[in-house]
């Protein structure tokens, strides 16, 4: 039988969903500090934003649904909302950073982050 | 009294700006557009505050003009304007000088648009200081104009333009730091007091007069007002924290001088007498002796300090602190003759002041040094501007027919008549010892005079100077004008502001109730603002 | 007494304001278009100003003698100057018999010497200048005697100050000028600042007292108000009539030069002669004495007070007179005369005879400024030398200015009954010797009767150095200038600051804007009108006798200076010495004043003492105990005879080799004595190093302690702990990130560490 995908997603237990979170977010870390070019740097910044969210869509999925008098702060909706601001605020950063990163390769030629030193003392 | 919506006041505040910005629209690169906009703008918001403000009514202390809006009810922050005695002539005095020194400005070749619009932008915040009626905006605008003014010299000023910039930046900055906080802790001693929170001065000095504003702590009241004279006298300056004064004043460019000597440091002298008194009573008269005290080294220390300089623009820089040093002796008199005659010494050192950075700049734009030892031997070089200076001079030192005088004489007077009466608590002496400021200013100012003008030219560059221009002579004859004008019939200037010092006299002298004065009558209408919101 | 006949008399103050302004608006370009018209007209202007003033004074002055009214006394109000609801002070003007004669000797004497100006004056490229500084100067001076209170006073005391300093530093290019004119001006100002505190006191008692006086206008400081109330008030509080009047004198003293601040007044020559006339000798320095007669009502109120006033006098006589007979500039003879003779005055106002202080001052201003014009035509004469060691037998080359010299030098020296110089000195020394009221110095006698037997000592010492001056001028028969070699640059006494620091321009690539500095042509051109020829003194030199329009101004000082003046004034002195015709008439106005005011009795006004307020029996019986008043005349014609006699002993044929050239052998008395004694070293030379040294002082703390320790020191500690933390600062971008996860590791596991703590709350 064809399960439809939100019963198996409910059978899987939030363990899981928080370690997959939890390695997403170490791989992103890891990348963040290893790699020298700052696209992919961006790159495993997004992922680990991404990890947060799964974490709180997976945290809101196990709150109760928020009926009258229950305060939206404590029901699943909090979660998701929470996701889209996060989303909005990674476009706006990606926008932002990939500016800086083709400004900076407009006057240097080149975007190796350990040369970018100039607030060195 | 129409307690809402805009009126003169407002228009004021903004016409600088709506120049400023035209100036910043003005077509391509011609300097010319630039000037005459900057100039003919400024001219016609001198005439507007002139016309404007004629219906000003001296007679009374009750605030006038009064407009009020509420900005941020909460946390009890009006928009609020007014004006008495002691700030009519002050804005007067700040269109005007902002007018003249925008003339002088032509003599500025670089960065033109910015200069203009920075001044333009400058004068709306000294005109906010010296209109608000509302202890946050007065805030603001105090710090507003620190902005353009420390701009102005980091980029049109001398040689060593930077450090005089962020020194005299942080220094004033963080001195008004204090007054912040004093605001803040006074605004919550007045919401204990009355249920209301409020920055509204009106409602503060009134609570201050009834003698509720600091009845739950007593002891708060010394402390809080301490913060407000370090903030204010910072400003004045006043010894011992005055050395920012001289380094700006050489490095500024000379509009900014005369803005800095003309109106910046009345904006200290002016927080006194609207804040740091009425709001203060019973500790400004306590805390009175240590400023007559400071005020009168001030007046002998920066004298003789001004009498060893070998730059003109210095020179005349420590002399400010010596002449404001009478300013404030004559304020925290509290004596009738003596309060009106510093607060009248405020518009004078403006004009004598300002009067003397404008000719110290006319030469330094001909010979570019400021130093004696490049001078000498000018009278015969520049008649004219030889006697324009004297002028202006003899007015500096205080010689009766020219407006220094009154001022001088007045606030003595009244400082000698305080110690004697007891009115303030402080030995004869120091008086006294004031009095003698007055020989040591002529040692200086004289010393200048005989350096620039007197003796052979030895710098062979000024045997070919030739002596002011047309409109030069113009420019500088409405200084000397004025001086005249203040020292003849000082009664024009005198009278309107007689009935607002007197307020803020009795408001420090006499014990609160309340039969003192009624600050916010007939219509309380901060009282009624702010109420309603909470 | 109506004030609207009087109305009219500020004309006397606003015609030579207006002329001042004429000069240096119209005057200056009407000169510089054409030289001649333009100086004949702008001299001719600035005369004519002061004598309207002077027909105009005259003419109030006529009518104030034959008003019918009590009072000899209008008060005229014209606008508020000051008006507060503590301190009302008006413009207005009191004509009485104080301030009229004032006015007739400021404006007589005045236009006079403006007269003798315009020629002594004309070659000067400064002209127009020279007279708008004189007019204004005499507009001043007129300020000073007809304000009707003491702030108008004041605005005339430094008025007249600022002018001087103009007049002094009139010759700009010399500095030491200019150090003359600053001296002056500061010197002054301490007196100013005592006149002021004075002032500050009399307003905080009366205003303090108003309800007690019942006083309901502000207007405390003019003279109707003030001396009535302050001599009520005063006489309960003998301490502050002792301060105030002090202060009061302070100030007579900076502007009158008396001891020690007279140090401005000899360096004061330094200005133009007819300035050293006009200023600093008949109007200017006199204006103290005038203070006290306008406030004698309260400083005779102190005894303590009055001694000091007389010692003070009579020390500066003294000095003046010893000073004077070691100088060899003929102006500084004068100079140091005139300090002498001012020390006179104010021992007359010392033991109270506050009139004969103002006698002397009009009969000393006729001769004094006679003698000062004499001085300079023969300066004039002499090419502006004014070194009397090169003078000698100018008697027969300067024939009339000889004559009209001796007039005024037997004036001053006091000829017996010839001259007004005479009538006045007795007039002050008679009481002065007589004296009881001062407090007691030595033997018996009071303060005020030592000062008198002092100014019979200057007396002789006064006919004595004048006879030196004189004799050195005109008598004997050598020509001293003649062995001057014409090569020899005599370094004394340049009158004229003609030196031209002119220095050729030689641009070190000074770039210089055509907008602001002439062409190298032009500056020549410029430079060029001043450049007129001028000779020093030497042997080729030969006196001619001064233009006439540099003597006749003088004839009329030379008749004043007749003791005819002196009779009419001072009536028949040996039958009734008192009440002095003078003192009647001086003293009119304000005998009824007090009447009005509280002051019950006749003359209480000047009073000779405290304790005869116009008792007349009182000082009859004093009279016979004292000196009487023949033995006085016996001794002053004793001390002219033996002042003149010695002085023509010792200079009658020539000049004594030890008054020479060479200083070293000068006796040592006399030397001391051109040198002031050292007094002026030590007093305004220690002074000025003392608060010049304080000031180096100051500024070295000030750049050092309050701006590099207090100001800059914060600062400079937040720079070195801010050095030391960017050493963290590697630049590596990575580092940073690492840093910034351990960072967030770190917290993250604090606050589950902190959670697990409380059990998962």
């Amino acid at each position: 039988m064809i399960l439809p995908i939100a019963t198996i997603v409910q059978q899987v237990p939030l363990g899981a969903f928080l370690g997959l979170g939890l390695t997403l977010f170490i791989m992103g870390g890891v990348g963040v500090l290893i790699r020298r070019n700052p696209v992919v740097v961006f790159m495993c910044i997004e992922l680990m934003l991404n990890s947060v969210n799964l974490i709180l869509l997976s945290f809101a999925r196990y709150l109760p649904s928020g009926g009258a008098g229950e305060s939206p702060m404590n029901s699943a909706v909090s979660g998701q909302m929470m996701v889209i601001f996060v989303m909005a605020i990674a476009a706006a950063e990606v926008a932002v950073g990939l500016g800086i990163i083709m400004a900076i390769f407009r006057s240097r030629n080149e975007v190796d982050i350990d040369d970018m030193s100039l607030l060195k003392s | 009294m129409p307690d809402t919506g805009f009126g003169i006041l407002s228009l004021l505040l903004a016409a600088p700006l709506v120049v400023a910005i035209l100036i910043g629209l003005a077509p391509g690169k011609s300097h010319g557009a630039i000037r005459a906009i900057g100039i003919g703008g400024s001219g016609l918001i001198f005439l507007m505050s002139v016309i404007g403000l004629q219906g000003f009514d001296g007679s009374t202390h009750r605030f006038q003009f009064v407009e009020s809006l509420p900005l941020i009810p909460q946390l009890g922050i009006t928009y609020k304007l007014g004006m008495d005695g002691i700030s009519y002539w002050l804005v007067l005095l700040t269109t005007l000088l902002t007018f003249l020194s925008l003339i002088f400005s032509v003599y500025v070749k670089e960065r033109v648009r910015a200069y203009f619009a920075l001044m333009l932008v400058l004068e709306t915040a000294m005109l906010g200081v010296f209109l608000a009626l509302d202890g946050i905006l007065f805030y603001c605008f105090f710090e507003a104009s620190l902005i353009p003014m420390a701009l102005l010299i980091a980029v049109w000023g001398g040689s060593n333009r930077r450090k005089a910039a962020i020194k005299f930046f942080v220094y004033t900055f963080a001195a008004s730091i204090f007054l912040l906080a004093g605001l803040i802790v006074m605004a919550i001693q007045l919401q204990q007091a009355t249920g209301v929170l409020s920055f509204d001065i009106l409602a503060l000095q009134a609570a201050a007069a009834e003698g509720i504003l600091w009845a739950a702590h007593p002891a708060l009241q010394m402390t809080i007002f301490i913060a407000f004279a370090v903030a204010f006298a910072v400003k004045c300056p006043m010894f011992p924290v005055h050395t920012w004064l001289p380094d700006a004043h050489t490095e500024a460019p000379t509009a900014g001088s005369i803005i800095l000597a003309g109106v910046l440091l009345k904006m200290g002298t002016y927080g006194f007498l609207r804040m740091g008194i009425p709001l203060f009573p019973e500790a400004s008269l306590e805390a009175a002796p240590v400023i007559n005290l400071l005020a009168v080294i001030g007046i002998i220390y920066g004298a003789l300090v001004a009498a060893r300089q070998v730059d003109v623009k210095k020179l005349v820089a420590y002399s400010s602190v010596a002449h404001m040093g009478f300013v404030m002796l004559g304020i925290f008199s509290f004596d009738s003759n003596g309060m009106i005659g510093g607060a009248y010494q405020q518009l004078n050192h403006g004009i004598s002041t300002g009067g003397l950075f404008l000719l110290i700049g006319l030469l330094y734009e001909r010979i570019h040094t400021r130093l004696f030892k490049d001078m000498g031997g000018l009278k015969a070089q520049m008649p004219v501007y030889a006697m324009l200076f004297l002028i202006m001079m003899l007015s500096s030192v205080g010689v009766p027919g020219l407006n220094g005088f009154v001022g001088e004489f007045l606030a003595l007077m009244g400082s000698f008549q305080s110690a004697l009466d007891g009115v303030v608590d402080m030995p004869i002496a120091l008086p006294i010892i004031a009095a003698t400021g007055v020989i040591f200013a002529a040692v200086y100012l004289l010393i200048m005079f005989q350096k620039v003008f007197y003796g052979p030219i030895t710098n062979p560059m000024l045997s070919r100077l030739k002596d002011l221009k047309r409109w030069e002579v113009g420019l500088t004859m409405c200084f000397v004008a004025l001086a005249f004008l203040g020292g003849i019939l000082p009664n024009i200037f005198l009278k309107p502001m007689e009935a607002s010092v007197d307020a803020v006299r009795r408001m420090a002298i006499e014990a609160p109730g309340p039969n003192k004065i009624k600050w916010n009558e007939p219509a309380p209408t901060a009282m009624a603002n702010t109420g309603e919101v909470n | 007494m109506e004030a609207a006949n009087y109305q009219a008399i500020y004309w006397v103050i606003l015609l030579p304001l207006l002329g001042a302004l004429f000069q240096t608006l119209v005057g200056k370009a009407m000169v510089q278009r054409s030289p001649g018209l333009g100086k004949l007209v702008s001299g001719g202007v600035a005369v004519g100003t002061v004598l309207a003033g002077f027909g105009i004074g005259l003419f109030h002055h006529l009518r104030l003698i034959n008003d019918p009214g009590s009072v000899k006394a209008a008060t005229i109000t014209y606008f508020d100057w000051i008006n507060l609801a503590q301190l009302h002070i008006p413009v207005e003007l009191r004509f009485d018999a104080l301030s009229s004669t004032m006015v007739l000797v400021i404006t007589g004497i005045g236009g006079l010497i403006h007269i003798y100006a315009t020629r002594y004056m004309a070659e000067d490229k400064d002209f127009t200048r020279f007279f708008a500084y004189l007019n204004l100067f005499v507009a001043m001076m007129l300020i000073l005697v007809l304000g009707n209170n003491l702030a108008l006073l004041f605005v005339g005391w430094e008025g007249v100050g600022v002018c001087s300093y103009l007049l002094i530093g009139f010759w700009h290019k010399d500095l030491a000028n200019s150090r003359a004119a600053n001296k002056a001006f500061i010197t002054n100002r301490i007196g100013d600042v005592g006149l002021a505190l004075g002032m500050f006191w009399l307003v905080a008692l009366i205003g303090g007292n108003r309800e007690v006086l019942g006083l309901t206008d502000a207007r405390w400081l003019s003279y109707d108000v003030l001396i009535p109330a302050a001599s009520q008030l005063l006489s309960q509080f003998p301490h502050e009539t002792f301060w105030i009047s002090l202060l009061l004198f302070v100030g007579a003293m900076g502007k009158s030069a008396q001891f020690p601040l007279y140090v401005w007044l000899p360096d004061a020559m330094a200005g133009p002669t007819p300035v050293s006339a006009l200023i600093h000798a008949a109007t200017m320095v006199t204006s103290g004495v005038v203070l006290l007669n306008r406030v004698s009502e309260i400083i005779a109120l102190s005894p303590a007070a009055m001694s000091i006033i007389a010692g003070v006098g009579a020390i500066t006589a003294l000095l003046g007179a010893i000073m004077a007979w070691g100088q060899t500039d003929i102006k500084k003879v004068l100079a140091y005369s005139t300090v002498s003779q001012l020390g006179y005055m104010f021992i007359a106002c010392g033991v109270g005879v506050f009139y004969a202080g103002m006698f002397h001052v009009v009969t000393h201003a006729f001769f004094k400024a006679l003698l000062f014009l004499g001085s300079g035509s023969v300066i004039y004469a002499m090419a502006h030398n004014q070194d009397m060691r090169n003078y000698g037998g100018l008697g027969k080359k300067l024939k009339i200015t000889y004559v009209i010299m001796g007039i005024g030098y037997l004036a001053l020296a006091g000829l017996p009954f010839a001259f007004s110089g005479f009538w006045s000195k007795e007039a002050i020394l008679g009481p002065a010797v007589n004296d009881t009221a001062t407090l007691p110095l030595v033997g018996g006698l009071t303060v005020g009767a030592v000062a008198g037997w002092v100014g019979f000592l200057v007396a002789f010492m006064t006919a004595f150095y004048m006879t030196r001056m004189m004799c050195l001028t005109f008598g004997g028969k050598t020509e001293r200038w003649r062995e001057i070699e014409p090569a020899h640059h005599d370094d004394h006494g340049h009158d004229h600051g003609h030196a031209h620091g002119h220095a050729h321009d030689d641009d070190h690539g000074h770039e210089m804007d055509p907008a602001f500095f002439m062409t190298e042509e032009e500056a020549h051109a410029a430079a060029g009108h001043d450049d007129h020829h001028h000779h020093d003194l030497d042997k080729t030199h030969e006196p001619k006798e001064v233009p006439w329009l540099m003597w006749a101004p003088l004839i009329p000082m030379a008749i004043a200076s007749f003791g005819l003046i002196g009779v009419w004034m001072y009536g028949d002195v040996w039958k009734a010495p008192h009440p002095h015709p003078f003192e009647g008439f001086l003293h009119s106005a304000e005998v009824v004043t007090a009447k009005n005011g509280k002051v019950e009795g006749g003359s209480a006004l000047a009073p000779r003492n405290l304790e005869d307020h116009g008792d007349d029996h009182g000082k009859e019986e004093k009279k016979e105990k004292g000196v009487d008043t023949n033995t006085l005349v016996l001794v002053s014609a004793l001390t002219f005879a033996g002042g003149v006699g010695l002085g023509l002993a010792l200079y009658g044929r020539r000049l004594p080799a030890s008054e020479g050239f060479d200083l070293s052998k000068w006796n040592p008395i006399q030397k001391a004595a051109g040198k002031q004694l050292y007094l002026d070293s030590a007093l305004s030379g220690g002074s000025s190093k003392g608060v010049m040294g304080l000031a180096s002082a100051f500024k070295v703390f000030d750049k050092g302690v309050i701006d590099g320790l207090l100001v800059e020191g914060p600062p400079k500690v937040v720079r070195a702990v801010g050095g030391l933390l960017t050493t963290l600062q590697s630049g590596f971008v990575r580092g940073y990130a690492a840093l910034m996860q351990i960072g967030i590791i770190a917290l993250v596991a604090y606050f589950a560490y902190v959670v697990s703590q409380r059990g998962g709350q």
